[in-house]
């Protein structure tokens, strides 16, 4: 099966259901699957083939969707970009993923040939066939903080797997309505996109969080049942909404949110303003799609772990010389199941394998597993600061580092030191003048003395993903 | 009240990064690419600072565009 069946089998069994609402657009299942079947024309008209990449500038439209499933349905292989991408981005994935063709609005085009999505689509007629399910579906290109972005190649089996676990984790239903305000082109933004559409339900799509008048009123007018977002998009509601989020208790069923670091008083703010609803956390990454997670309200003593391994999934942790590691023992974060993806893009086998660990893919994130089975995530791997043999994660440091008066939040890197081989630099967003001296006196409360900050410089902002991941390597 | 509204484009071009000469009443998020949800909070937290108010957040949520902000910011200096 693949999710493009579902749709299809919806445009059968409920064809007047509607699939999407985008402001005053209404669209249903009958009408989802005919446009897809007009872009799916499009493409097989142009000669366009199996395994052909299409890159997709992902924007928040019902064009996209159109697109990108009639892309699948002529068995093409889509490449979702963000529409912002910068020139030296999209020239390095573009040479990585030769496509056949570029559709959508980019800002940063340049001499790229850009189809409008407004010319996807064709009446002529060709037979359905759906994609095999081990067939390519997607294309991610990660964000590559330190070298070339990687192309995560996704098939359709990885797809219909992730969206499977994740509606069985939170208990979706064809009667839910999603409000959809996180960018289409990452993993998480386009997992939500699927997982509505393979459970029947509707889809609201919203530019994004950024004006809370529609959001709430889309909320109110689409009678919204859940959403998603990453803790950066709650910090935001919060202070510019203030408590308005519990005016919903009644109708929202579920929230889903994205894997970064929230306080636990975050969390415990949105469970006092939602009692009843499911608000899931999950811990996952583009190659291997929301992997555990935790419900809040179930899994209340737990709440600062990321939660269990997800439906279907298994989760074990290996040390350096590739041995499962005991409880409570770190090690690398590895994970097995359907949806883990089925390749790098343009690199050979043999180096898609050295991320494994037999059957387990390796994360490449530093954690254990406790032995409830909670997953305990400590840093990324990559990210762990290595003082003197002593293995320090930048997280703990940064969460002493913000409850500093003045210090309203950090991101802590290792640098190069003659004796200790590393130490910690710490940069700090800070609301006032913050004496660093003082810092340093009154760490050693919280931390111990060798993961203290040496180094210290204040910065305007800190350097986020899109979907609001701390990017530590980037100040390197 | 002209002086408000030449002020709020001041700080929304400097916060931005737009020109103020792109800057009209309709302007609204979205609608330049760092207009969004960090760029309007750090927007609407310069604007607070520069006037020395305070917008609580049944008025922030809503602010959408210059028209919206400008009308805010003065009903709140009268």
């Amino acid at each position: 099966m693949t999710i493009e069946e579902f749709i299809f089998r919806h445009s059968q069994v409920s064809p007047e259901k509607t699939a999407i609402i985008a402001g005053t657009a209404e669209v249903s299942y009958a009408q989802l699957w005919q446009r897809m079947e007009e872009a799916s024309s499009y493409f097989r008209g142009c000669g366009l083939k199996k395994g052909d990449r299409v890159v997709l500038s992902a924007s928040k439209s019902v064009e996209f969707i159109y697109t990108y499933f009639g892309a699948h349905l002529a068995g093409m292989i889509c490449v979702p970009v963000d529409p912002e991408t910068n020139a030296v981005r999209l020239q390095r994935i573009v040479g990585c993923a030769e496509p056949s063709l570029i559709v959508g609005e980019l800002r940063h085009g340049g001499s790229h040939e850009v189809k409008a999505f407004s010319e996807i689509h064709s009446e002529e007629r060709f037979d359905t066939v759906f994609p095999e399910s081990t067939d390519h579906a997607d294309i991610l290109f990660t964000t590559g903080t330190t070298g070339l972005p990687k192309g995560v190649v996704l098939s359709y089996s990885n797809l219909l797997a992730a969206a499977e676990n994740i509606n069985a984790f939170i208990g979706n239903s064809s009667d839910d309505v999603e409000l959809l305000a996180l960018p289409v082109s990452h993993s998480f933004g386009l997992g939500r996109m699927r997982c509505v559409m393979v459970e029947g339900a509707t889809l609201v799509l919203l530019g994004s969080f950024a004006s809370m008048k529609r959001f709430f009123g889309e909320m109110e007018r689409c009678k919204a049942t859940g959403f998603g977002m990453v803790p950066a998009s709650w910090a935001y509601l919060r202070k510019m909404s203030g408590e308005r989020i519990g005016s919903y208790a009644g109708q929202l069923k579920y929230i889903e949110i994205g894997s970064a670091f929230m306080p636990l008083e975050e969390k415990e703010m949105l469970m006092r303003l939602l009692p009843d609803t499911r608000i899931c956390m999950h811990y996952g990454l583009t190659e291997a799609s929301r992997s555990a997670f935790v419900s809040f309200h179930d899994e209340a003593g737990h709440l600062m772990t990321a939660g269990r391994p997800s439906p279907n999934t298994e989760i074990a942790v290996f040390n350096e010389a590739g041995e499962r590691t005991g409880y409570d023992e770190d090690g690398e974060i590895c994970v097995r199941g359907n949806h883990v993806c089925s390749g790098y893009w343009g690199l050979p086998e043999e180096e898609f394998r050295q991320d494994f660990n037999g059957e387990f893919f390796k994360t490449g994130d530093w954690g254990h597993l406790d032995r409830e089975g909670y997953l305990h995530l400590v840093s990324r791997k990559k990210e762990i600061i290595n003082v003197g043999g002593k293995k320090v994660s930048p997280i703990e440091v940064e969460e002493a580092l913000n409850t500093m008066p003045g210090i309203e939040e950090s991101a802590c890197v290792g640098v190069a030191d003659a004796v200790l081989g590393e130490v910690v630099k710490a940069f700090c967003v800070c609301s006032r003048e913050v004496d660093f001296e003082e810092v340093k006196k009154s760490l050693p409360d919280k931390i111990e003395t060798y993961k203290i900050p040496v180094y210290y410089e204040v910065i305007g902002r800190l350097p986020r993903t899109s979907s609001g991941k701390l990017q530590r390597l980037s100040l390197k | 009240m002209d002086n408000v509204k030449e002020k709020i484009i001041g700080i929304i071009a400097d916060t931005l990064e737009v020109g103020a000469s792109e800057i009209n009443d309709n302007s609204s998020i979205g609608d330049f690419p760092a207009w969004d949800s960090l760029g309007h909070m750090n927007l609407l937290q310069n604007i607070q600072d520069e006037f020395d108010i305070e917008l609580d957040p049944e008025e922030i949520i809503e602010l959408e565009d210059v028209r919206d902000i400008v009308k805010a910011v003065e009903a709140k200096l009268q």
